[in-house]
């Protein structure tokens, strides 16, 4: 495991894609036990934000830092092994393995991992990863399904599995894209229950970036909104989702629809 | 034999390149096949003209004009029974490139039972010579050059100047902005391979005709072919290709003058190195 | 029965051949359209230090199967960044290249096209006990593919084929399972050479060419990808056909474009029908 760092800021992050902003200027800051919120409407640049912290992208402009140390240029390996990792919006779980293989492939013991390393003597470690594994399943009510391939779940499950696979790195900062959008209703809760218990007990970070307000109100004690590209408010969550601004440009338009 | 004389006999090997080079970067290019099969459409060509006239004694213009009917419509053929019916079953680009291998292995199995691989040369009589200064050229090389340049002309106009051209087009720009505008993909999809295979046919008829073919022909050109694609670029389908054709006839004529043992290793190290570090063609 | 036992070997042979392309195709989901190259550098490696240089053949085996995979690393590395498509098209060439390496370079018997004249140990220099230690050989690899089958490393080659870029937002490069289990699958093409040579006491490079690599590719397809069994089955269901050919009295002109006839035919069929094999657990995707 990653040694312990207290937090994950941003400072003026720019990106610009084929001459056309997608963001500027973006600063923030996600501090171990707790949670930040972001919101903001599509296209606002909430997944190429995610991009390019985890380094998928190269910034135009601005740092990444993990306390002090730099974490802009490092590659996408680098920087979850440094402990930060993060989910998907689209999904992208790993189709042919079982949901228990999925989030087994995710945890960072390397043993029996190695091509000179399978054929004998991982069983131990293996044996507790399978429990660690199963326990976040059973968290997120899928230990009924551990067994079986991840393509022949529902969209909403498989959801949720990436989401374990991402607890599941051991990573010390989650950015965690949109986790509840197209889960079933009544397993939200379970969702805003997890996240919480990772931040309380497990010390970790999250950026949680969500649609829905209601988890974002029900988890996060920071928020910052995204449009157009800029940071529109920020702040402590219930300051922020009080913003005049904000429901004038962005809660308005939902409440409305 | 000097380099010059080397030259003109690499231009002459440019020519086939280039009509089996054209048809597969079209079909590549528009409908995202690797039509590995299209060197079988290639022998057919030859074989059918080879057949005709000196088995069943037809004259040359039938035979070669039979010849190229069969290579096209067997283009035609192989597209409609076999990877149409995989794509509809949800094969993609791989399946439909294994099954391709598949058609070529069954074809060259059949011709090589068939001649019992021995190389077939149409001509009887010698070919007429020219002397220019030093160097010999043959009439026939010199014919075959004008008449690819002639079909690429040909090419080049149905591509620009007619509607099916205009729609192949906007498959090699866009094939989504094509599928929207909701052209006749299948018509359009019946032309190319008609097209690209016909040429892959004349080729083979002239192969066939001059230098002979064996049932190994199929694969050697074709791959030659693809290496001719890659070189020249699918971005500029027609300059690109025969660019490429007349560089990689020259390189095979330099490198069998001079190494005859390491043809194959040139053109298919050339071809990986050129996928290394220029995917998108030398010119393109 | 000695014929008998020279097909058990044979088969054997492809097995082992078969389950090293399956880890790269099937279970890590490459395009490897070269493995025959492999073949080739385990079986004039092996045959090559037990002609000149008079080490016994198992050492030499062995040390066929390592140069095999020390090759294939080297080769594989320089095409690690093209994708998909790309990359089948250049293993293909890699084929090429191979064939006239061998064809060109590779020592020979004097008066031959290619080498013969290996010096067999005691046991295995009657038939018998080659069939048998090449059966234990052959035992072994499928014993290991077993064991990887259902290990951490095996589960990592799967994440690998299905989701890379979901593997590296984990943490994990998907480059360094790619390099090992192309390293494993040369290997035990590189051993499978050497076994090869052992079989029939001669090689020369037209054994492995593009037709050996497209071989491969039906016998794993026939059996399945991804699948030990299927490794196992598509050699011994199409060895026994061609072997039957030949057993009915078709002369051996016939029986080599029937068996490559019947190959293209089952590719063709396969592509339409069944592409994932007779047992297989993925098929060619895309």
């Amino acid at each position: 495991m990653t040694s312990r760092t207290s937090s994950l800021t941003a400072t003026n992050l720019s990106m610009r894609f084929g001459g056309v902003d997608v963001f500027s200027d973006i600063s923030f800051a996600v501090r171990t036990g707790h949670v930040t919120g972001c919101i903001g409407p599509n296209g606002a640049g909430k997944s190429t934000l995610v991009n390019v912290i985890c380094g998928v992208y190269c910034p135009v402009g601005g740092q990444v830092f993990l306390d002090e140390r730099l974490l802009t240029g490092a590659s996408t390996v680098e920087i979850v092994r440094r402990g930060v990792s993060r989910s998907f919006q689209d999904v992208r779980i790993f189709p042919t393995l079982t949901a228990l293989e999925n989030v087994q492939a995710a945890m960072p013991t390397r043993h029996g991992e190695e091509v000179y390393s399978f054929l004998f003597g991982y069983q131990a470690s293996e044996r507790t990863n399978r429990a660690v594994a199963m326990g976040l399943l059973d968290e997120l009510s899928l230990a009924d399904v551990a067994g079986r391939t991840a393509q022949d779940l529902p969209f909403g499950q498989q959801k949720l599995i990436a989401l374990a696979r991402t607890i599941a790195t051991g990573a010390q900062f989650l950015l965690l894209d949109e986790p509840a959008a197209g889960v079933e209703l009544d397993l939200i809760p379970r969702i805003t229950a997890l996240v919480q218990r990772l931040a309380q007990q497990e010390q970790r970070g999250i950026l949680l970036i969500e649609h829905n307000v209601d988890v974002i109100r029900a988890v996060a004690e920071d928020a910052f909104v995204l449009q157009g590209g800029r940071v529109i408010a920020h702040g402590g969550c219930q300051q922020v989702l009080n913003d005049e601004r904000v429901i004038k440009e962005y809660l308005g338009r939902i409440y409305d629809a | 034999m000097g380099s010059i004389q080397t030259l003109a006999i690499g231009l002459g090997m440019a020519g086939y390149y280039a009509l089996v080079a054209v048809g597969f970067g079209l079909i590549f290019a528009t409908l995202r096949i690797f039509h590995v099969a299209h060197g079988t459409v290639f022998v057919t060509g030859g074989y059918v003209f080879f057949f005709l006239h000196r088995l069943y004694g037809f004259d040359l213009a039938t035979s070669a004009a039979i010849a190229v009917a069969c290579a096209a419509i067997l283009g035609v053929a192989i597209d409609r029974v076999i990877y149409i019916p995989i794509m509809r079953r949800g094969g993609g680009m791989f399946a439909v490139f294994i099954a391709s291998l598949g058609v070529a292995l069954i074809f060259d199995a059949l011709y090589l039972v068939l001649t019992k691989g021995v190389l077939a040369i149409a001509r009887t009589d010698s070919l007429q010579i020219w002397n220019v200064g030093a160097i010999a050229l043959r009439q026939y090389d010199m014919a075959m050059v004008v008449l690819v340049l002639v079909i690429f002309l040909l090419l080049y106009l149905w591509l620009h100047r007619t509607r099916t051209g205009l729609e192949i087009r906007a498959l090699t720009d866009n094939e989504m902005l094509a599928g929207t505008v909701g052209m006749n993909v299948d018509r359009t999809r019946n032309s190319i391979f008609l097209i690209a295979s016909a040429m892959a046919g004349l080729a083979g008829v002239l192969t066939a005709y001059d230098n002979g073919i064996n049932p190994d022909s199929g694969n050697r050109t074709l791959f030659i072919a693809v290496v001719a694609v890659i070189l020249g670029g699918v971005r500029n389908l027609l300059a690109g290709t025969l660019l490429g054709s007349v560089a990689l006839g020259i390189i095979t004529a330099f490198a069998m003058f001079l190494y005859p043992e390491w043809v194959t290793f040139c053109i298919f190290a050339m071809m990986i190195v050129l996928i290394l570090f220029r995917p998108k063609g030398l010119f393109g | 029965m000695e014929h008998l036992l020279f097909i058990g070997n044979l088969i054997c042979v492809w097995i082992i051949f078969s389950l090293g392309a399956n880890l790269v195709i099937g279970y890590t989901g490459m395009m490897a359209m070269g493995q025959a190259a492999y073949l080739g550098v385990g079986a004039y490696t092996a045959a090559g230090l037990n002609i000149f240089f008079g080490v016994d053949f198992f050492t030499a085996s062995l040390a066929g199967a390592v140069v095999a995979a020390v090759v294939a690393v080297l080769t594989f590395l320089p095409l690690l960044r093209l994708d998909g498509f790309y990359f089948a098209l250049a293993t293909l060439g890699l084929n090429f290249v191979f064939f006239d390496l061998f064809h060109n370079l590779a020592p020979r018997v004097e008066g031959s096209e290619g080498l013969y004249g290996l010096e067999m140990p005691y046991i295995i220099s009657r038939p018998v006990g080659l069939f048998i230690a090449i059966l234990g050989a052959t035992i072994l690899c499928v014993a290991i593919c077993w064991r990887l089958d259902r290990s951490p490393f095996g589960r990592a080659l799967r994440a690998t084929r299905d989701k890379p870029e979901a593997l590296q937002s984990l943490g994990k490069d998907p480059r360094k399972f790619q390099i090992s289990v192309w390293a494993l699958g040369g290997a035990f093409s590189g051993l499978a050479g050497a076994i090869y040579a052992a079989t029939l006491f001669y090689i020369d490079p037209t054994l492995f060419t593009l037709n050996t690599s497209i071989a491969v590719l039906v016998f794993i397809g026939v059996g399945g990808l991804a699948s030990i069994p299927g490794s196992i089955l598509g050699p011994v269901v199409l060895v026994a056909f061609t072997e039957g050919l030949r057993f009915i009295g078709l002369p051996s002109t016939l029986t080599a474009p029937i068996q490559s006839a019947l190959y293209g035919l089952l590719l063709v069929l396969l592509m339409m029908f069944r592409r994932q094999g007779l047992v297989g657990n993925y098929d060619f995707k895309d």
